[in-house]
């Protein structure tokens, strides 16, 4: 397939709005990357620039080693998946996923093998006679992958592709992306706000914020080594939780509770002695124990898990979630005491992590 | 064409609708409009004022209509529709020997002059387009019937293989 390297991109509006700032990501050949964040991050645009249909304001787009930042998005030999489908509704699923082959004069029985194939992949091949409005949302995101897969492009790109299905069928979907990747063996690039869309599919993420990349790595290591507090708390469900504390020597003080480090954490926080930073606790690191005492607002019971909100100290104190392992049944107003079974340093004014910790 | 090519081409009838003989049912269509404006725009009096002209206006809107339904199921490849298009076309033949022919021969009285009704130029021009008219259904037809005959017979094979 292809490779795919975005050198120092930049997008600014007419009106001088800045999209996207000094966007650098090298695509390995193969590799799903996604890209994900809030509403507005500029994740999108980033998209609609590789894909030709966005002037790049700055930098450099290369496909395979060769510059296509002018090449106009028809030569660029990528194919787009849309949120919409963007499928004609008068024409039948073959035809739909033939078109784009019989616009290019392509002799019709290689379009005719191209998309049987396409449609014995995305399981498709009983509805080729069908037209659109017959298909359900799935099926027709199926169609709209079909379409571009018959063009054997060097790259896929996918905006949002799932964000109109309900969520039963976005999970099937989504792995279905995943198997086709896996066949494929294509590069693709992959827009998406939802979480986990990104830890399921992607090879690696690009967590975005304001136009800017706020961190580049696999799954895991957005989860478990967040860069920032940005990161930390735009992955993971339910979000990760934020206090202020000092550190003192071996413990860290906070509002109404205080917890002792690890040697290898007391080496991390070294250069923070007596200084404020910033503590995130995921909710699935937080355990019965007794370092922190919390008086519970909610029991959420989720079968293998209850997710417990509260306060820490009093009903005033900060607020804390915890999503603890099997059936837990606090009342409201119920004193609890938990533990913090792994946690992420931040430093105060840069929001960065603090190195090696955790 | 190679065997492989062939079988593709007989596959592709699955999903893509026989146009080839609704386009020249279309034509059909075109030809016969051809042939009744060069009709009825003759200047002879009241010449074709009599009960034929009414019969010929009557069939060519049922005609138009029939032909245009039958372009849908040829479309589809329904084998009927061959037959029903051979027969218009057939129709279009016979219909040379029905006005043209009277009016090619014959004269009439306009402002006391004696006129003839149909000259040899008016008249080639309605045999060429009655005859091209019946020549595009029968075609179509024919198209038709030879695509659903080799669409059974891969449909066939398909279920054999699949059985």
């Amino acid at each position: 397939m292809a490779t795919l390297n975005l050198q120092h991109i930049d997008k600014i509006y007419d009106n001088n709005v800045q999209a996207v700032f000094d966007f650098n990501l090298d695509v390995k050949d193969g590799e799903l990357i996604v890209l994900v964040g809030p509403s507005g991050c500029g994740k999108s645009t980033t998209l609609r620039m590789v894909a030709g249909l966005e002037d790049i304001s700055a930098g450099k787009l290369l496909l395979d080693g060769k510059d296509i930042t002018a090449t106009p998005a028809k030569d660029r030999d990528m194919a787009m998946v849309f949120q919409s489908y963007a499928l004609y509704g008068h024409m039948t699923i073959y035809e739909n996923m033939a078109f784009s082959l019989t616009l290019r004069k392509e002799n019709p029985n290689v379009i005719h093998k191209k998309v049987l194939a396409a449609a014995e992949i995305l399981g498709l091949t009983s509805q080729l006679n069908k037209k659109p409005a017959q298909l359900s949302g799935g099926q027709r995101q199926r169609v709209a992958m079909g379409r571009s897969i018959v063009r054997n492009p060097k790259v896929f790109l996918f905006d949002e592709p799932l964000s109109n299905l309900d969520a039963k069928l976005r999970g099937a979907t989504r792995r279905e992306i995943l198997l086709l990747h896996k066949r494929l063996q294509a590069t693709m690039l992959y827009v998406t706000h939802d979480q986990t869309e990104a830890l399921t599919l992607a090879d690696r993420i690009v967590c975005m914020s304001m136009g800017h990349v706020q961190q580049v790595g696999t799954p895991l290591e957005l989860y478990d080594s967040p860069a920032n507090v940005f990161v930390a708390s735009f992955i993971g469900l339910p979000p990760m939780n934020f206090y202020d504390v000092r550190v003192d020597g071996g413990k860290l003080v906070g509002e109404g509770f205080q917890v002792s480090l690890t040697e290898e954490e007391k080496h991390t926080l070294r250069a923070y002695n007596n200084k404020e930073i910033t503590l995130g606790v995921r909710p699935e690191n937080i355990v019965e124990g007794t370092d922190v005492p919390v008086t519970v607002s909610s029991n959420e019971n989720l079968g293998m898990n209850t997710l417990v909100h509260g306060h820490i100290g009093g009903a005033k104190g900060v607020r804390i979630s915890a999503k603890l392992k099997g059936w837990r049944d606090y009342k409201v107003g119920d004193a609890a005491s938990f533990t913090f079974d792994r946690k992420h340093f931040f430093d105060k004014e840069t929001t960065n992590a603090i190195k090696g910790g955790g | 064409m190679t065997t492989e090519e062939r079988t593709i081409q007989r596959d592709r009838m699955r999903f893509i609708k026989n146009s080839m003989s609704a386009n020249l049912a279309y034509l059909g269509i075109l030809f016969n409009v051809f042939y009744f404006v060069s009709l009825y725009k003759s200047d002879v009096d009241t010449y074709y004022y009599n009960y034929l002209i009414g019969i010929s206006i009557v069939y060519n809107l049922v005609f138009m209509l029939a032909v245009f339904l039958a372009s849908e199921g040829v479309k589809n490849y329904k084998r009927n529709y061959s037959y029903v298009l051979a027969v218009i076309g057939l129709a279009q033949i016979v219909r040379i020997f029905i006005i043209p022919t009277q009016a090619h021969g014959a004269t009439t009285i306009v402002n006391g002059a004696s006129v003839v009704v149909m000259q040899d130029a008016q008249f080639t021009r309605i045999l060429i387009y009655l005859a091209v008219s019946a020549g595009c259904l029968i075609g179509s037809a024919v198209v038709n019937f030879i695509r659903c005959g080799e669409l059974e017979a891969h449909l066939k094979s398909l279920g054999t293989q699949g059985a």
